[in-house]
């Protein structure tokens, strides 16, 4: 019996000593940086990797400093929150007085700085639609059009603002342009259009399905985000004819060259997101430049003293 | 009797047996208290009966003739903003979901809010009504209101009397959880039609009709495995072989309930097999010899005699096959996927309540609040399940007795 | 219905007959997912995925990155440090469940008044039947921020929480019900002669409890632990809430973040088809490997340590 305790005690003592280095009090500067990231299928992160360039992170946690924490938007919100060495980053739209926002290239993350471009950490998101001629018949072609040219009215740019994203186009009102889709004056309710593709869209893409609906004859909408490939794989690729079928697919980053197949016109950008670098509030830096993220992502720096006396 | 010395290995021996049932009965009491405490904020009637998904109205005033308007006595209401021009408060609150929304809190019966022109095709006329939700106001030559402002500003933009409201977008209340619960009762009743009589029958096979040999015997043991796979197995086991075995034979076009209810049969069955074959065991063998004796053969002795004594057996069984496709998160991800409907249909993907925690907790940022609401809802019907069986079993061992 | 002899026992015949098929469709179902699964998951070694390339089976069991390169663009899969980090998770559940498990057990055989006994089994009896998705809420609620902290206070670095072991406390809760309710049946199943005689040479009632009825019930209350370890092996959604979800390992610090092979079968679903789809129907086989070798290894030490003390 004694053997089995000693055993144990000896067990959780070396697993103990196997935990990360302790945290050194008090000095911030020898505070080690916790590297906090979303996994790889994430558009926040293809994003994110490519704003501070270093795509090759996009989607390969290999190049990753070791002991990195993935977690997903709300899990990094809140580990900001409470842990006081990490750094992470989320959309600007979950950004919150929780947690501290660090300028870019010393350009702050607002709405303003981001559509004058010279906030430079963003995504586009973007969405495209199935060719001309391949639909079931005239009314979806017709329906799809009017959703799109709803989109980029003022009526879209303030559905997409207030569900938290940056809408790049303000056409002029909805009411102003509905005539030009007779297809909107008739009950559509007995037909069905269906989104797909990017899954970090997912809540601007419902409040545009549900704000749309009411707008051009009670359309039925049908939101099924699965992520940003298969916003090209069902409309225009491989399963664009499958059981999974949808007519627009959206995407968090720009569409690849490999989805440039259709014509130009059927691919629209909607809106800006813009990526904003969070760190604790007690965090006294304020300003990160992409190199300086790029080599602690990478883990050449590990130390907040590493960029304080940089 | 002699005093024993009482030694301290004895004391510690003691104690570590008393600390860990303090433990095991504090874990309970720990997980019902923090479900309790974070979920009853949201726990409410219409939260069972509502829509997760909100219809949305588009409308314009009749005619803006502003008055000026009695406004109810708000100094003991919080969060409340008064429009005075237009005669409607408006409060800051959440959706059912527990998402920050810009609530209507009153609209006084002359306000211009009531008998509005409907901007939708079919519809002349529709009223603002106390409990929906303003998504925003555009107005002429004015920057749009947004409910992402919170209900203060939307308020203070509103009263505004520079402002002419050009269009009214406003909705219901969404964030119900309807439809998860209308998928689960369907996914329990689909699951028990199948699961109950071919459960009940494999277990009849086994203990009245097989022959004691090494078949039978492989056979009793492959079930018995089926108790231990884990149920991620059994959600691969959905998608390759139920998913596209309905998509074949059903309307369905992909992921469905029909495909979730037989994925959950598999996973009950050794549970009804089990517990039949358990209560048919007991059954006097006198029974059968004298039924048999009587002239009846196997088959009715069986059906007739045997099992409706086993019935008890076979109650619990299913009440306990309840309380599994309650629970099931994990194979139910992958065989029905988590998209939440508010009309459930057996041939289309839906969401149960245990997945429906599971959406709620992986979303951004992930909802404690709704999630530990469902799961006290989950937590009483499991509870519920569990006592009647008790008292069931207790009530009817007395009775044999 | 009045029949002769003779079609009276052919109805029995015909009855049994078809009685039998139906349990050897119930009996199949084992060896159809055993069946189904191998084939998918042995695919992505054996084929070349669309021209990726086949997976390499060797780096697949012993690599200690999730995925090298690209997702949907890389074949370079590595499971090594997921089973060791499962195994890990699983040894250190037991180690924190089973003493509490059974100490509870021999609470209510042996030393609790009977209604108290029976109130503490209906407390365990209710535990066992909470669905593991609760387990993972109230892990994420309650636990993980306690765990923060409480690195956070000892010098330690985490992941909000998210940690091997948040993880163990989460699967140690899910165990113990198990162990407990297997436990008490053996304890209670011990011939009372032996406990009287042990009680007669001047044992103390302590003393018998531990040395003689624990001792006499060892077999069924190592059941009761090889049941936990495969619920701990299985358990999915409640650890994928929990673990942090590490792409790479193994993770042996307590409060590392950390992956097992439930939770990366979880992750990426969204996706339909394609390389990084296929892949978890091969962790499929390796999670079933793994359940089974864990259990036929337990079993024999059951058996041997059964032999030694009779």
């Amino acid at each position: 019996m004694k053997k089995i305790v000693l055993l144990f005690s000896m067990i959780l003592m070396l697993t103990l000593a196997a935990c990360s280095a302790p945290v050194e009090e008090p000095g911030f500067e020898a505070e080690k940086i916790n590297v906090y990231t979303r996994d790889t299928s994430s558009g926040t992160r293809d994003g994110f990797m490519r704003g501070i360039g270093f795509a090759d992170a996009s989607a390969d946690d290999s190049v990753l400093v070791a002991g990195f924490i993935t977690a997903d938007n709300n899990a990094i919100m809140s580990a900001m929150a409470t842990d006081k060495s990490g750094v992470g980053y989320v959309s600007l739209s979950s950004v919150n007085n929780t947690i501290k926002a660090l300028k870019f290239e010393g350009v702050e993350a607002n709405e303003a700085n981001v559509l004058n471009d010279t906030y430079k950490l963003k995504r586009p998101f973007v969405f495209m639609r199935r060719v001309d001629g391949d639909y079931v018949n005239d009314t979806e072609y017709q329906l799809t059009l009017a959703f799109i040219a709803y989109v980029a009215s003022n009526d879209g740019a303030d559905v997409i603002a207030n569900a938290g994203a940056t809408a790049t186009a303000g056409t002029g009102t909805w009411a102003s342009q509905v005539a030009n889709f007779p297809v909107c004056a008739s009950d559509n309710s007995a037909v069905t259009l269906k989104f797909g593709g990017s899954d970090s869209v997912q809540k601007i893409a419902e409040a545009l399905s549900a704000a749309f609906s009411p707008a051009c004859g009670n359309v039925k909408t049908e939101n099924d985000h699965t992520g940003s490939s298969d916003g090209f794989k069902r409309v225009q690729g491989g399963e664009k004819d499958g059981v999974n079928y949808k007519h627009i697919g959206y995407s968090s980053r720009f569409f690849r060259d490999a989805e440039l197949s259709g014509p130009e016109t059927t691919r629209t950008q909607m809106a800006w997101d813009a990526i904003v670098a969070i760190v604790h509030k007690d965090n006294p830096v304020t300003d990160l430049t992409g190199e300086q993220l790029t080599k602690i992502y990478k883990g050449e720096y590990t130390l907040w003293g590493d960029v304080i006396t940089d | 009797m002699v005093k024993r010395k009482v030694r301290l290995s004895e004391i510690l021996l003691n104690s570590s047996v008393f600390l860990s049932t303090t433990l095991s009965a504090l874990a309970l009491g720990l997980i019902f208290f923090y479900v309790i405490r974070e979920g009853t904020t949201l726990l409410n009637w219409e939260l069972f009966t509502g829509n997760y998904h909100s219809r949305n109205y588009i409308a314009e005033f009749q005619d803006e003739q502003l008055q000026n308007y009695d406004m109810p006595d708000l100094s003991k209401v919080e969060n409340v903003y008064p429009v005075d021009r237009f005669g409607i408060v408006l409060q800051e609150d959440i959706d059912l979901a527990g998402n920050g929304v810009v609530r209507v809190y009153y609209v006084h019966p002359d306000s211009p809010f009531n008998k509005m022109i409907s901007k939708e095709v079919g519809t002349e006329e529709v009223d603002l009504d106390v409990g929906m939700i303003f998504q925003r106001i555009s107005y002429v030559n004015h920057p749009t209101s947004l409910s992402r402002g919170g209900a203060q500003k939307f308020a203070t933009e509103l009263s505004d009397p520079q402002r002419e409201v050009y269009e009214l977008f406003f909705s219901d209340l969404g964030g119900g959880i309807k439809g998860s619960i209308i998928t689960t009762i369907y996914l329990i009743f689909m699951t028990l039609i199948i699961a109950v009589p071919f459960g009940v029958l494999t277990a009849i096979y086994f203990n009245e009709f097989a022959p004691s040999n090494w078949i039978t015997k492989t056979m009793r043991s492959f079930i018995e495995t089926l108790t231990g796979v884990p149920s991620i197995i059994y959600g691969l086991l959905g998608i390759t072989v139920f998913v596209p075995l309905t998509v074949r034979f059903t309307p369905a076009v992909n992921s469905n309930l029909i495909a979730g209810a037989l994925t959950l049969s598999v996973i009950i069955l050794p549970t009804i097999i089990r517990t039949t074959e358990e209560s048919l065991r007991v059954v006097p063998d006198d029974h059968r010899a004298a039924s048999l004796a009587l002239g009846a053969n196997k088959t009715q002795t069986t059906f007739k005699v045997v099992l409706p004594q086993a019935s008890p057996g076979i109650i619990t069984a299913t009440f306990l096959g309840i309380g599994r496709v309650i629970g099931e998160s994990a194979a139910l991800i992958f065989v029905l996927g988590a998209a939440i409907k508010d009309t459930v249909n057996i041939y289309e993907p839906s969401t149960s309540l245990a997945v429906h925690i599971w959406s709620m907790m992986t979303d951004e940022p992930a909802n404690i609040a709704l999630s530990s609401t469902i799961a006290i809802l989950i937590l009483a019907i499991v509870l519920v399940i569990n006592l009647s069986v008790k008292i069931g079993v207790k009530l009817l061992t007395r009775k044999g007795m | 219905m009045k029949g002769t002899r003779t079609s009276l026992s052919q109805i029995d015949t015909i009855v049994g007959s078809l009685l039998m098929i139906l349990a050897l469709v119930a009996s199949s179902f084992i060896v159809i997912i055993a069946a189904f699964i191998t084939i998918r998951g042995i695919l992505p070694f054996i084929t070349d995925n669309n021209g990726l390339g086949s997976v390499n089976v060797l780096q697949f069991l012993t690599d200690t990155v999730w995925l090298r390169g690209t997702t949907f663009l890389s074949t370079a899969y590595g499971a090594g440090f997921v089973i060791i980090n499962t195994l890990y998770i699983a040894f250190l559940t037991v180690l924190m469940s089973f003493p509490i498990g059974v100490l509870t057990a021999l609470f209510i055989a042996k030393v609790a008044p009977r209604p108290i006994a029976a109130t503490m089994r209906t407390i365990i009896e209710l535990l066992a039947s909470i669905p593991s998705i609760v387990f993972g809420l109230v892990g994420v609620g309650l636990f993980l921020p306690v765990i923060y902290g409480i690195a956070r206070s000892m010098g330690y670095s985490s992941g909000g929480g998210s940690s091997v072991i948040a993880t163990v406390f989460v699967l140690s809760l899910m165990s113990i019900p198990t162990i407990t309710a297997v436990a008490e049946v053996s304890i209670r199943q011990v011939d009372e002669s032996l406990e009287q005689a042990s009680l007669a040479l001047g044992a103390s009632p302590t003393q018998t409890r531990f040395k003689i009825t624990l001792l006499a019930a060892k077999s069924g209350i190592f059941s009761g632990a090889i049941l936990a370890v495969g619920r701990s092996l299985g358990e999915a959604t409640a650890v994928a809430l929990v673990s942090g979800n590490a792409r790479s390992g193994p993770s042996f610090g307590l409060f590392e973040t950390t992956a097992t092979i439930t939770s990366t079968l979880l992750q990426g679903l969204k996706e339909t088809n394609g390389i990084d789809y296929d892949i978890r129907f091969s962790l499929g086989i390796l999670l079933m490997v793994v359940i089974l070798t864990t259990n036929l290894g337990l079993n024999f030490i059951k058996r041997k340590v059964g032999n030694v003390h009779g």
